[in-house]
Protein backbone atom coordinates (compact mmCIF):
# COMPACT_ATOMS: atom_id res chain seq x y z
CA UNK A 1 0.00 0.00 0.00
CA UNK A 2 1.22 3.67 -0.66
CA UNK A 3 1.10 5.59 2.38
CA UNK A 4 2.13 9.64 2.78
CA UNK A 5 4.90 9.62 4.66
CA UNK A 6 5.57 12.70 7.14
CA UNK A 7 9.16 14.33 8.32
CA UNK A 8 7.59 16.72 11.14
CA UNK A 9 11.20 17.83 11.20
CA UNK A 10 10.75 19.20 7.72
CA UNK A 11 7.52 20.88 7.57
CA UNK A 12 7.28 24.53 7.86
CA UNK A 13 3.63 24.98 8.77
CA UNK A 14 3.09 26.93 4.88
CA UNK A 15 -0.52 24.89 5.16
CA UNK A 16 0.32 24.48 0.95
CA UNK A 17 -0.80 20.93 2.01
CA UNK A 18 -4.41 22.54 3.00
CA UNK A 19 -5.14 24.18 0.39
CA UNK A 20 -3.95 22.27 -2.11
CA UNK A 21 -6.55 19.44 -0.36
CA UNK A 22 -9.21 21.91 -0.88
CA UNK A 23 -8.20 22.53 -4.49
CA UNK A 24 -8.34 19.17 -5.04
CA UNK A 25 -12.07 17.58 -3.37
CA UNK A 26 -13.67 21.00 -5.41
CA UNK A 27 -15.51 20.76 -8.75
CA UNK A 28 -13.71 22.55 -10.75
CA UNK A 29 -10.63 21.58 -11.50
CA UNK A 30 -7.81 23.37 -12.55
CA UNK A 31 -6.63 27.04 -12.21
CA UNK A 32 -4.40 26.58 -8.87
CA UNK A 33 -3.81 27.40 -5.36
CA UNK A 34 -4.59 30.93 -5.89
CA UNK A 35 -8.06 30.53 -7.15
CA UNK A 36 -9.42 28.23 -3.53
CA UNK A 37 -11.58 29.76 -2.25
CA UNK A 38 -10.69 29.51 1.35
CA UNK A 39 -13.70 30.26 2.71
CA UNK A 40 -15.69 27.46 1.17
CA UNK A 41 -17.43 25.27 3.29
CA UNK A 42 -17.84 22.89 0.73
CA UNK A 43 -14.26 21.61 -0.14
CA UNK A 44 -12.40 21.31 3.52
CA UNK A 45 -9.05 20.17 3.82
CA UNK A 46 -8.21 16.80 4.74
CA UNK A 47 -5.50 17.65 6.26
CA UNK A 48 -4.36 20.04 9.02
CA UNK A 49 -0.96 21.15 10.38
CA UNK A 50 -1.49 22.01 14.44
CA UNK A 51 1.53 22.75 16.60
CA UNK A 52 2.48 20.67 19.62
CA UNK A 53 3.01 21.86 23.17
CA UNK A 54 6.30 23.10 22.11
CA UNK A 55 4.90 25.02 19.12
CA UNK A 56 6.46 23.03 16.44
CA UNK A 57 4.51 21.97 13.42
CA UNK A 58 2.77 18.40 13.55
CA UNK A 59 1.33 17.67 10.19
CA UNK A 60 -1.48 15.64 10.42
CA UNK A 61 -2.99 13.17 7.67
CA UNK A 62 -4.99 9.73 7.62
CA UNK A 63 -2.60 7.21 7.91
CA UNK A 64 -4.90 4.67 6.35
CA UNK A 65 -3.68 2.27 9.37
CA UNK A 66 -2.64 -1.36 9.53
CA UNK A 67 -5.70 -1.55 12.05
CA UNK A 68 -8.14 0.97 10.94
CA UNK A 69 -10.38 2.20 13.86
CA UNK A 70 -12.57 4.32 12.19
CA UNK A 71 -13.37 1.28 9.90
CA UNK A 72 -13.90 -0.90 13.35
CA UNK A 73 -16.53 1.69 14.38
CA UNK A 74 -18.39 1.98 11.37
CA UNK A 75 -21.88 0.46 11.51
CA UNK A 76 -22.80 0.99 8.48
CA UNK A 77 -20.38 -0.36 5.99
CA UNK A 78 -19.28 3.31 5.14
CA UNK A 79 -15.95 3.24 5.60
CA UNK A 80 -14.11 0.90 4.12
CA UNK A 81 -10.70 -0.74 2.80
CA UNK A 82 -10.33 -0.84 -1.12
CA UNK A 83 -8.98 -4.17 -2.41
CA UNK A 84 -6.64 -3.07 -4.54
CA UNK A 85 -5.09 0.03 -3.37
CA UNK A 86 -5.45 -1.00 0.41
CA UNK A 87 -6.66 2.54 1.04
CA UNK A 88 -9.44 3.35 3.40
CA UNK A 89 -12.39 4.85 1.86
CA UNK A 90 -15.28 6.58 2.13
CA UNK A 91 -18.67 5.57 0.77
CA UNK A 92 -20.79 8.85 1.63
CA UNK A 93 -23.93 6.69 -0.18
CA UNK A 94 -23.48 4.03 3.25
CA UNK A 95 -23.12 6.62 5.96
CA UNK A 96 -25.69 7.34 7.97
CA UNK A 97 -23.57 10.30 10.15
CA UNK A 98 -23.55 8.39 13.32
CA UNK A 99 -19.81 9.55 13.73
CA UNK A 100 -18.61 7.02 15.72
CA UNK A 101 -15.42 6.72 13.29
CA UNK A 102 -14.52 10.64 14.44
CA UNK A 103 -14.91 9.61 17.82
CA UNK A 104 -12.71 6.13 17.14
CA UNK A 105 -10.10 7.79 15.19
CA UNK A 106 -7.05 7.70 17.94
CA UNK A 107 -5.12 10.66 15.89
CA UNK A 108 -8.30 12.50 15.34
CA UNK A 109 -7.81 13.26 12.03
CA UNK A 110 -12.09 12.40 11.11
CA UNK A 111 -14.28 15.63 11.24
CA UNK A 112 -17.87 15.96 10.36
CA UNK A 113 -17.76 18.19 7.46
CA UNK A 114 -19.11 21.72 8.09
CA UNK A 115 -21.12 22.49 5.55
CA UNK A 116 -24.28 20.07 6.08
CA UNK A 117 -23.00 17.74 9.27
CA UNK A 118 -24.32 14.56 7.42
CA UNK A 119 -20.79 13.36 6.31
CA UNK A 120 -17.50 13.00 7.24
CA UNK A 121 -14.35 14.42 5.68
CA UNK A 122 -12.02 11.66 4.65
CA UNK A 123 -8.62 11.30 2.85
CA UNK A 124 -9.26 9.27 -0.40
CA UNK A 125 -5.75 9.52 -1.71
CA UNK A 126 -7.10 11.62 -4.54
CA UNK A 127 -8.43 8.30 -6.03
CA UNK A 128 -9.93 10.22 -8.90
CA UNK A 129 -6.45 12.01 -9.48
CA UNK A 130 -4.20 10.10 -11.75
CA UNK A 131 -1.37 11.33 -10.26
CA UNK A 132 0.23 11.49 -6.44
CA UNK A 133 -2.02 13.09 -3.89
CA UNK A 134 -2.05 16.75 -4.05
CA UNK A 135 -0.97 17.55 -0.82
CA UNK A 136 2.12 15.80 -1.71
CA UNK A 137 2.49 17.67 -5.19
CA UNK A 138 2.45 20.77 -3.30
CA UNK A 139 4.52 20.66 -0.50
CA UNK A 140 7.85 22.75 -0.81
CA UNK A 141 9.75 21.13 1.40
CA UNK A 142 9.08 17.51 0.99
CA UNK A 143 7.77 16.71 3.91
CA UNK A 144 5.33 14.50 3.11
CA UNK A 145 6.27 12.34 0.01
CA UNK A 146 4.81 8.84 -0.70
CA UNK A 147 6.31 5.58 0.02
CA UNK A 148 5.24 2.23 -0.44
CA UNK A 149 4.84 0.33 3.00
CA UNK A 150 3.76 -3.36 3.31
CA UNK B 1 -12.74 -27.96 10.77
CA UNK B 2 -15.86 -26.57 10.73
CA UNK B 3 -16.52 -23.31 12.50
CA UNK B 4 -20.42 -22.28 13.03
CA UNK B 5 -21.07 -18.49 14.29
CA UNK B 6 -24.70 -17.99 15.55
CA UNK B 7 -25.59 -14.21 14.84
CA UNK B 8 -25.13 -11.99 12.02
CA UNK B 9 -24.74 -8.79 13.50
CA UNK B 10 -21.20 -7.01 14.18
CA UNK B 11 -19.37 -9.56 15.82
CA UNK B 12 -20.45 -12.21 14.04
CA UNK B 13 -20.31 -11.41 10.37
CA UNK B 14 -16.73 -9.51 11.68
CA UNK B 15 -15.59 -12.85 13.39
CA UNK B 16 -16.92 -14.79 9.74
CA UNK B 17 -14.17 -12.54 7.93
CA UNK B 18 -11.50 -13.02 9.45
CA UNK B 19 -11.49 -16.53 9.76
CA UNK B 20 -12.07 -16.61 6.23
CA UNK B 21 -8.88 -14.03 5.74
CA UNK B 22 -6.79 -16.44 7.68
CA UNK B 23 -8.58 -20.14 7.11
CA UNK B 24 -9.01 -19.94 3.21
CA UNK B 25 -10.36 -23.99 3.36
CA UNK B 26 -11.96 -24.01 6.47
CA UNK B 27 -16.02 -24.32 7.21
CA UNK B 28 -17.78 -21.51 8.27
CA UNK B 29 -21.54 -21.48 8.82
CA UNK B 30 -23.24 -18.47 10.17
CA UNK B 31 -26.16 -18.44 11.30
CA UNK B 32 -28.69 -15.91 12.05
CA UNK B 33 -33.02 -15.64 13.17
CA UNK B 34 -32.81 -12.44 10.95
CA UNK B 35 -33.31 -12.64 7.69
CA UNK B 36 -31.59 -9.71 6.52
CA UNK B 37 -28.23 -8.65 7.90
CA UNK B 38 -28.74 -5.33 9.29
CA UNK B 39 -26.90 -2.70 11.43
CA UNK B 40 -29.26 -1.94 14.72
CA UNK B 41 -27.94 1.53 15.07
CA UNK B 42 -30.11 2.63 11.70
CA UNK B 43 -33.17 0.86 12.62
CA UNK B 44 -34.48 4.15 12.99
CA UNK B 45 -33.59 5.02 9.73
CA UNK B 46 -35.98 1.88 8.56
CA UNK B 47 -38.90 3.40 10.54
CA UNK B 48 -38.75 7.42 8.91
CA UNK B 49 -38.44 5.70 5.75
CA UNK B 50 -34.60 6.92 4.69
CA UNK B 51 -33.52 3.59 4.47
CA UNK B 52 -34.57 0.21 3.21
CA UNK B 53 -33.69 -3.19 4.03
CA UNK B 54 -30.87 -3.13 1.61
CA UNK B 55 -29.49 -0.29 2.50
CA UNK B 56 -29.56 -0.98 6.48
CA UNK B 57 -26.90 -3.82 5.40
CA UNK B 58 -23.54 -3.03 6.56
CA UNK B 59 -21.64 -5.58 5.33
CA UNK B 60 -19.29 -6.07 2.35
CA UNK B 61 -21.75 -6.41 -1.14
CA UNK B 62 -22.50 -9.89 -2.00
CA UNK B 63 -20.48 -11.00 1.52
CA UNK B 64 -21.18 -14.29 2.17
CA UNK B 65 -21.06 -15.28 -1.53
CA UNK B 66 -17.24 -13.46 -1.93
CA UNK B 67 -16.61 -14.91 1.76
CA UNK B 68 -17.58 -18.41 0.79
CA UNK B 69 -19.50 -18.36 4.09
CA UNK B 70 -22.68 -20.43 4.07
CA UNK B 71 -25.43 -18.19 5.92
CA UNK B 72 -28.82 -19.84 7.74
CA UNK B 73 -30.87 -16.99 7.66
CA UNK B 74 -33.99 -17.27 9.42
CA UNK B 75 -32.95 -20.20 11.54
CA UNK B 76 -33.37 -19.84 15.82
CA UNK B 77 -31.02 -21.87 17.56
CA UNK B 78 -33.03 -23.27 20.48
CA UNK B 79 -30.13 -25.01 22.34
CA UNK B 80 -26.95 -25.92 22.54
CA UNK B 81 -25.31 -29.79 23.58
CA UNK B 82 -21.25 -28.47 24.15
CA UNK B 83 -20.62 -32.19 25.16
CA UNK B 84 -21.70 -33.26 21.74
CA UNK B 85 -20.65 -30.45 19.65
CA UNK B 86 -24.12 -29.86 18.70
CA UNK B 87 -26.01 -27.06 17.86
CA UNK B 88 -30.34 -27.43 18.20
CA UNK B 89 -32.11 -25.57 15.91
CA UNK B 90 -36.03 -24.89 14.62
CA UNK B 91 -34.79 -26.26 11.28
CA UNK B 92 -32.63 -29.01 11.85
CA UNK B 93 -29.81 -30.14 14.49
CA UNK B 94 -25.81 -28.89 13.36
CA UNK B 95 -22.64 -29.90 14.49
CA UNK B 96 -19.14 -28.36 14.91
CA UNK B 97 -15.96 -27.63 15.91
CA UNK B 98 -15.49 -24.56 16.73
CA UNK B 99 -18.85 -22.13 17.87
CA UNK B 100 -18.87 -18.40 18.30
CA UNK B 101 -21.70 -16.87 19.89
CA UNK B 102 -22.83 -13.65 18.77
CA UNK B 103 -26.40 -13.52 19.45
CA UNK B 104 -26.36 -10.02 21.03
CA UNK B 105 -29.17 -8.86 23.11
CA UNK B 106 -32.96 -8.89 23.18
CA UNK B 107 -35.25 -5.83 24.42
CA UNK B 108 -36.53 -5.60 27.67
CA UNK B 109 -40.29 -5.35 27.80
CA UNK B 110 -41.07 -4.81 31.88
CA UNK B 111 -44.27 -6.89 32.99
CA UNK B 112 -46.78 -3.63 33.73
CA UNK B 113 -49.97 -3.55 32.61
CA UNK B 114 -50.60 -5.32 29.29
CA UNK B 115 -47.23 -4.22 28.02
CA UNK B 116 -46.24 -7.99 27.95
CA UNK B 117 -48.86 -9.30 25.56
CA UNK B 118 -50.46 -6.45 23.41
CA UNK B 119 -49.64 -6.29 20.24
CA UNK B 120 -48.88 -2.98 19.60
CA UNK B 121 -46.24 -2.94 22.36
CA UNK B 122 -42.81 -3.17 20.41
CA UNK B 123 -39.34 -2.90 21.29
CA UNK B 124 -36.82 -1.37 19.12
CA UNK B 125 -33.63 -4.06 18.29
CA UNK B 126 -34.51 -6.51 15.05
CA UNK B 127 -34.97 -5.23 11.89
CA UNK B 128 -38.61 -7.03 12.33
CA UNK B 129 -39.41 -4.75 15.33
CA UNK B 130 -38.95 -1.84 13.12
CA UNK B 131 -40.90 -3.60 10.27
CA UNK B 132 -43.47 -4.30 12.83
CA UNK B 133 -43.26 -0.54 13.79
CA UNK B 134 -43.23 1.10 10.40
CA UNK B 135 -46.46 -1.38 9.44
CA UNK B 136 -48.27 0.13 12.34
CA UNK B 137 -47.51 3.67 12.27
CA UNK B 138 -49.51 3.57 8.89
CA UNK B 139 -52.66 4.01 10.61
CA UNK B 140 -51.11 5.12 14.22
CA UNK B 141 -51.75 8.99 15.37
CA UNK B 142 -49.84 8.74 18.94
CA UNK B 143 -47.27 6.93 19.99
CA UNK B 144 -45.79 6.48 23.87
CA UNK B 145 -42.60 6.10 24.05
CA UNK B 146 -41.21 4.69 27.42
CA UNK B 147 -37.29 5.58 28.01
CA UNK B 148 -35.42 8.25 26.83
CA UNK B 149 -31.70 6.36 26.44
CA UNK B 150 -30.47 6.31 22.90
CA UNK B 151 -32.79 3.58 21.28
CA UNK B 152 -35.86 5.59 22.65
CA UNK B 153 -34.36 9.09 21.08
CA UNK B 154 -33.84 6.95 17.89
CA UNK B 155 -37.45 5.96 17.96
CA UNK B 156 -38.73 9.25 18.81
CA UNK B 157 -37.04 10.65 16.18
CA UNK B 158 -38.00 8.56 13.54
CA UNK B 159 -41.92 8.82 14.36
CA UNK B 160 -41.37 12.49 14.45
CA UNK B 161 -39.97 11.99 10.79
CA UNK B 162 -43.40 10.15 10.25
CA UNK B 163 -45.44 12.84 11.34
CA UNK B 164 -46.97 11.37 14.16
CA UNK B 165 -47.44 12.54 17.49
CA UNK B 166 -45.01 11.81 20.17
CA UNK B 167 -44.62 11.73 24.26
CA UNK B 168 -41.38 10.07 25.75
CA UNK B 169 -41.62 8.93 29.32
CA UNK B 170 -38.62 9.21 31.12
CA UNK B 171 -38.11 8.20 34.96
CA UNK B 172 -34.47 10.31 34.50
CA UNK B 173 -35.12 13.78 34.67
CA UNK B 174 -33.27 14.71 31.63
CA UNK B 175 -32.92 12.76 28.09
CA UNK B 176 -30.04 10.50 27.22
CA UNK B 177 -28.47 10.89 30.62
CA UNK B 178 -26.34 8.11 30.83
CA UNK B 179 -24.52 10.04 28.12
CA UNK B 180 -24.05 13.62 28.44
CA UNK B 181 -25.38 15.95 31.31
CA UNK B 182 -28.16 18.01 31.46
CA UNK B 183 -27.50 20.62 29.48
CA UNK B 184 -26.49 19.09 26.57
CA UNK B 185 -29.36 16.75 26.80
CA UNK B 186 -31.52 20.33 27.16
CA UNK B 187 -29.90 21.33 23.76
CA UNK B 188 -31.53 17.69 22.21
CA UNK B 189 -35.13 17.71 24.73
CA UNK B 190 -35.73 21.80 22.81
CA UNK B 191 -34.55 20.20 19.26
CA UNK B 192 -36.97 17.00 20.02
CA UNK B 193 -39.40 19.78 21.36
CA UNK B 194 -39.64 21.77 18.56
CA UNK B 195 -40.71 19.46 15.90
CA UNK B 196 -43.74 18.08 18.24
CA UNK B 197 -42.28 16.05 20.86
CA UNK B 198 -43.59 15.71 24.31
CA UNK B 199 -41.54 14.77 27.38
CA UNK B 200 -42.64 13.39 30.76
CA UNK B 201 -39.62 13.11 32.64
CA UNK B 202 -38.36 11.90 36.01
CA UNK B 203 -41.75 9.79 35.82
CA UNK B 204 -42.68 6.38 36.13
CA UNK B 205 -45.02 4.10 34.18
CA UNK B 206 -47.19 2.35 36.53
CA UNK B 207 -50.00 0.92 34.13
CA UNK B 208 -51.82 0.79 30.39
CA UNK B 209 -55.21 1.40 30.02
CA UNK B 210 -56.41 -0.80 27.44
CA UNK B 211 -59.21 -2.29 24.39
CA UNK B 212 -59.26 -5.55 23.92
CA UNK B 213 -55.53 -6.59 23.30
CA UNK B 214 -54.32 -2.85 22.37
CA UNK B 215 -52.92 -0.64 25.08
CA UNK B 216 -55.02 2.98 24.50
CA UNK B 217 -53.09 5.09 26.86
CA UNK B 218 -50.43 4.77 29.37
CA UNK B 219 -50.65 5.58 33.23
CA UNK B 220 -48.10 7.43 35.09
CA UNK B 221 -47.38 7.55 39.10
CA UNK B 222 -48.25 11.14 38.44
CA UNK B 223 -51.63 10.41 37.69
CA UNK B 224 -51.54 11.28 34.15
CA UNK B 225 -52.49 9.15 31.32
CA UNK B 226 -51.16 9.15 27.92
CA UNK B 227 -53.30 8.30 25.25
CA UNK B 228 -51.59 6.02 22.46
CA UNK B 229 -52.09 3.58 19.61
CA UNK B 230 -48.78 2.31 19.72
CA UNK B 231 -46.00 2.09 22.16
CA UNK B 232 -42.20 1.60 21.92
CA UNK B 233 -40.68 0.21 24.70
CA UNK B 234 -36.40 1.01 25.28
CA UNK B 235 -35.87 0.82 28.71
CA UNK B 236 -32.40 -1.72 28.36
CA UNK B 237 -31.67 -4.59 26.86
CA UNK B 238 -30.49 -8.31 28.17
CA UNK B 239 -28.03 -10.77 26.75
CA UNK B 240 -29.68 -13.27 24.47
CA UNK B 241 -28.60 -16.40 26.10
CA UNK B 242 -31.23 -18.07 27.14
CA UNK B 243 -31.02 -20.85 24.96
CA UNK B 244 -27.88 -22.03 26.49
CA UNK B 245 -29.90 -22.98 29.38
CA UNK B 246 -28.91 -26.75 30.11
CA UNK B 247 -26.22 -26.96 27.19
CA UNK B 248 -23.02 -27.09 29.14
CA UNK B 249 -21.72 -23.38 28.62
CA UNK B 250 -21.87 -21.25 31.98
CA UNK B 251 -24.13 -18.36 31.60
CA UNK B 252 -24.49 -15.57 34.11
CA UNK B 253 -25.78 -12.59 33.51
CA UNK B 254 -24.41 -12.89 30.13
CA UNK B 255 -22.10 -15.99 28.54
CA UNK B 256 -19.22 -16.08 30.76
CA UNK B 257 -15.83 -15.32 28.52
CA UNK B 258 -12.27 -15.21 29.52
CA UNK B 259 -9.73 -12.41 28.51
CA UNK B 260 -9.39 -14.55 25.25
CA UNK B 261 -13.74 -14.61 24.91
CA UNK B 262 -13.47 -18.39 25.45
CA UNK B 263 -16.17 -19.86 27.64
CA UNK B 264 -15.53 -23.28 30.00
CA UNK B 265 -15.97 -25.05 26.97
CA UNK B 266 -12.21 -24.85 25.41
CA UNK B 267 -14.21 -24.59 21.87
CA UNK B 268 -16.81 -22.27 22.78
CA UNK B 269 -16.27 -18.68 22.04
CA UNK B 270 -18.82 -15.50 22.65
CA UNK B 271 -18.55 -11.85 21.65
CA UNK B 272 -20.61 -8.32 21.70
CA UNK B 273 -23.53 -7.90 23.25
CA UNK B 274 -24.08 -11.83 24.50
CA UNK B 275 -20.68 -11.46 26.09
CA UNK B 276 -21.79 -8.60 28.41
CA UNK B 277 -18.65 -6.99 28.21
CA UNK B 278 -20.17 -3.89 26.30
CA UNK B 279 -23.41 -2.80 24.14
CA UNK B 280 -21.71 -0.75 21.76
CA UNK B 281 -21.21 -1.48 18.00
CA UNK B 282 -17.06 -1.16 17.61
CA UNK B 283 -16.73 -3.34 20.63
CA UNK B 284 -18.74 -6.27 19.46
CA UNK B 285 -16.51 -5.69 15.98
CA UNK B 286 -13.48 -5.82 18.23
CA UNK B 287 -14.61 -8.92 20.51
CA UNK B 288 -15.86 -10.77 17.07
CA UNK B 289 -11.93 -10.49 15.35
CA UNK B 290 -10.48 -11.32 19.09
CA UNK B 291 -12.71 -14.49 19.09
CA UNK B 292 -12.44 -15.40 15.73
CA UNK B 293 -8.26 -15.20 15.71
CA UNK B 294 -8.72 -17.22 18.91
CA UNK B 295 -10.71 -20.38 17.27
CA UNK B 296 -8.16 -20.25 14.62
CA UNK B 297 -5.64 -21.53 16.90
CA UNK B 298 -4.18 -17.84 17.84
CA UNK B 299 -3.39 -16.93 21.49
CA UNK B 300 -4.90 -13.23 21.66
CA UNK B 301 -6.86 -11.30 24.67
CA UNK B 302 -9.37 -8.75 24.19
CA UNK B 303 -7.51 -5.88 25.70
CA UNK B 304 -9.71 -2.71 24.12
CA UNK B 305 -12.32 -3.14 26.69
CA UNK B 306 -13.39 0.72 27.54
CA UNK B 307 -17.02 1.32 26.58
CA UNK B 308 -17.76 3.97 28.04
CA UNK B 309 -18.11 6.18 24.83
CA UNK B 310 -20.68 7.59 22.24
CA UNK B 311 -21.64 9.93 19.83
CA UNK B 312 -24.95 11.35 19.36
CA UNK B 313 -26.50 13.08 16.03
CA UNK B 314 -29.57 14.43 16.07
CA UNK B 315 -31.31 17.50 13.86
CA UNK B 316 -27.61 18.27 13.15
CA UNK B 317 -26.50 18.30 16.41
CA UNK B 318 -23.40 16.51 17.40
CA UNK B 319 -22.31 15.22 21.07
CA UNK B 320 -19.29 12.90 21.62
CA UNK B 321 -19.06 11.89 25.39
CA UNK B 322 -15.91 9.52 26.24
CA UNK B 323 -15.41 8.43 30.11
CA UNK B 324 -17.30 9.18 33.38
CA UNK B 325 -20.93 11.57 32.63
CA UNK B 326 -20.69 12.15 36.65
CA UNK B 327 -18.65 14.18 38.34
CA UNK B 328 -17.34 13.05 42.06
CA UNK B 329 -16.22 15.15 44.85
CA UNK B 330 -12.87 16.22 44.60
CA UNK B 331 -13.14 16.13 40.84
CA UNK B 332 -12.08 19.37 38.63
CA UNK B 333 -14.67 20.24 36.20
CA UNK B 334 -13.98 22.80 33.28
CA UNK B 335 -16.56 24.32 30.70
CA UNK B 336 -16.08 26.08 27.82
CA UNK B 337 -18.78 27.11 25.58
CA UNK B 338 -20.34 29.63 22.58
CA UNK B 339 -23.37 30.12 20.43
CA UNK B 340 -22.85 26.83 18.90
CA UNK B 341 -20.80 24.57 21.55
CA UNK B 342 -20.54 23.30 24.75
CA UNK B 343 -17.88 21.14 26.16
CA UNK B 344 -17.27 20.24 29.22
CA UNK B 345 -14.47 18.05 30.75
CA UNK B 346 -13.97 16.08 34.29
CA UNK B 347 -10.35 16.38 35.73
CA UNK B 348 -9.48 13.93 37.94
CA UNK B 349 -5.66 14.22 39.66
CA UNK B 350 -3.41 15.17 36.41
CA UNK B 351 -5.65 12.70 33.76
CA UNK B 352 -9.04 13.26 31.93
CA UNK B 353 -11.77 11.13 33.25
CA UNK B 354 -14.74 12.33 31.45
CA UNK B 355 -15.11 14.65 27.95
CA UNK B 356 -17.98 15.93 26.75
CA UNK B 357 -18.32 17.47 23.34
CA UNK B 358 -21.26 19.31 21.98
CA UNK B 359 -21.28 20.91 18.45
CA UNK B 360 -18.21 20.62 16.89
CA UNK B 361 -16.67 17.30 17.73
CA UNK B 362 -13.99 17.89 14.66
CA UNK B 363 -10.37 16.46 15.15
CA UNK B 364 -11.78 15.01 18.52
CA UNK B 365 -10.53 10.97 18.33
CA UNK B 366 -7.57 11.35 20.16
CA UNK B 367 -9.95 11.67 23.18
CA UNK B 368 -10.63 8.44 23.63
CA UNK B 369 -6.80 7.63 23.64
CA UNK B 370 -6.13 9.99 26.28
CA UNK B 371 -9.64 9.13 29.20
CA UNK B 372 -9.23 5.57 28.42
CA UNK B 373 -5.20 5.08 29.04
CA UNK B 374 -5.39 8.01 31.82
CA UNK B 375 -2.46 9.77 30.30
CA UNK B 376 -1.33 12.73 32.42
CA UNK B 377 -1.74 16.04 30.51
CA UNK B 378 -0.49 18.31 33.44
CA UNK B 379 2.71 19.04 31.72
CA UNK B 380 0.56 20.36 29.06
CA UNK B 381 0.71 24.34 29.15
CA UNK B 382 -2.50 25.07 27.40
CA UNK B 383 -6.47 25.06 28.07
CA UNK B 384 -7.22 21.46 28.34
CA UNK B 385 -9.62 22.44 25.60
CA UNK B 386 -6.53 23.33 23.18
CA UNK B 387 -4.85 19.65 23.60
CA UNK B 388 -4.80 17.99 20.17
CA UNK B 389 -3.16 14.89 19.01
CA UNK B 390 -0.28 17.12 18.13
CA UNK B 391 0.57 17.31 21.59
CA UNK B 392 1.33 13.58 22.12
CA UNK B 393 3.09 13.47 17.94
CA UNK B 394 5.38 10.43 16.84
CA UNK B 395 5.75 8.88 13.93
CA UNK B 396 7.02 5.23 13.30
CA UNK B 397 9.43 3.83 10.42
CA UNK B 398 6.20 2.71 8.73
CA UNK B 399 4.23 6.29 8.90
CA UNK B 400 1.98 5.29 11.42
CA UNK B 401 1.20 7.41 14.43
CA UNK B 402 2.12 6.29 17.64
CA UNK B 403 1.82 8.01 20.81
CA UNK B 404 4.88 9.90 22.19
CA UNK B 405 3.59 9.90 26.61
CA UNK B 406 5.84 12.04 28.65
CA UNK B 407 6.02 9.36 32.05
C1 LIG C 1 -31.91 1.01 17.99
C2 LIG C 1 -30.45 0.79 18.34
C3 LIG C 1 -29.52 1.80 18.11
C4 LIG C 1 -28.18 1.61 18.40
N1 LIG C 1 -27.30 2.62 18.15
C5 LIG C 1 -25.99 2.44 18.40
C6 LIG C 1 -25.05 3.47 18.11
O1 LIG C 1 -25.38 4.55 17.61
N2 LIG C 1 -23.73 3.23 18.39
C7 LIG C 1 -23.32 2.04 18.91
O2 LIG C 1 -22.12 1.86 19.12
N3 LIG C 1 -24.20 1.06 19.19
C8 LIG C 1 -25.51 1.23 18.96
N4 LIG C 1 -26.39 0.21 19.25
C9 LIG C 1 -25.88 -1.03 19.83
C10 LIG C 1 -25.33 -1.97 18.77
O3 LIG C 1 -26.25 -2.10 17.74
C11 LIG C 1 -25.00 -3.31 19.40
O4 LIG C 1 -24.02 -3.13 20.40
C12 LIG C 1 -24.48 -4.32 18.37
O5 LIG C 1 -25.41 -4.55 17.35
C13 LIG C 1 -24.11 -5.63 19.05
O6 LIG C 1 -23.65 -6.51 18.08
P1 LIG C 1 -23.70 -8.11 18.24
O7 LIG C 1 -23.01 -8.66 17.05
O8 LIG C 1 -23.22 -8.48 19.58
O9 LIG C 1 -25.25 -8.50 18.23
P2 LIG C 1 -26.50 -8.08 17.33
O10 LIG C 1 -26.17 -6.97 16.42
O11 LIG C 1 -27.62 -7.89 18.29
O12 LIG C 1 -26.77 -9.37 16.44
C14 LIG C 1 -27.23 -10.56 17.01
C15 LIG C 1 -27.45 -11.59 15.94
O13 LIG C 1 -27.75 -12.84 16.54
C16 LIG C 1 -28.90 -13.42 15.94
N5 LIG C 1 -29.53 -14.28 16.95
C17 LIG C 1 -29.84 -13.97 18.23
N6 LIG C 1 -30.35 -15.04 18.85
C18 LIG C 1 -30.36 -16.05 17.96
C19 LIG C 1 -30.76 -17.41 17.99
N7 LIG C 1 -31.25 -17.96 19.11
N8 LIG C 1 -30.66 -18.15 16.86
C20 LIG C 1 -30.15 -17.61 15.71
N9 LIG C 1 -29.75 -16.33 15.64
C21 LIG C 1 -29.85 -15.57 16.74
C22 LIG C 1 -29.72 -12.23 15.50
O14 LIG C 1 -30.61 -12.61 14.48
C23 LIG C 1 -28.60 -11.31 15.00
O15 LIG C 1 -28.23 -11.65 13.70
C24 LIG C 1 -27.75 0.38 18.96
C25 LIG C 1 -28.68 -0.63 19.20
C26 LIG C 1 -30.02 -0.44 18.90
C27 LIG C 1 -30.98 -1.55 19.16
Amino acid sequence: MKRIIIDAEKCDGCKNCSIACMEAHRDQRGGGLYTVDLLDPAIESRNVIVLDRKGAYTPIFCRHCDEPECVLACMSGAMHRDKESGHIMYDEERCAACFMCVMNCPYGVLKPDRATGTRVIKCDFCANDNDEPNCVNSCPKRAIFIEEVV
Amino acid sequence: MRHVIIGAGPAGINAAKTIRGMRPDDEIVVISKDKYVHSRCMLHKYISGERNERTVDFADENFFETERIEWKSEVAVTGIDAAGKKIICDKGDMTYDKLLIATGADSVIPPIGAMRAAPNVFGLRNLDDAQKIRGLAANAKKVVIVGAGLVGMDAAYALLELGKTVSVVEMMTCVMAINMDAYAAGAYQKRFEDAGCSFYLGKKVCGTGTSGDLVTSIELESGESLECDMVIVAVGVRPSVGFLAGSGIEVERSVKVDAHLRTNDPDVYAAGDAAGLSGIWPNAVKQGVTAAKNMCGENVTYDDIYALKNTVNFFGLATLSIGINAPEDGDHVEIREDRRNYKRVIMRNKTVKGILLQGDIRYSGFWQHLVKNEINVSDIKKSVFDITYGDFYGVDARGQYEWRVSA
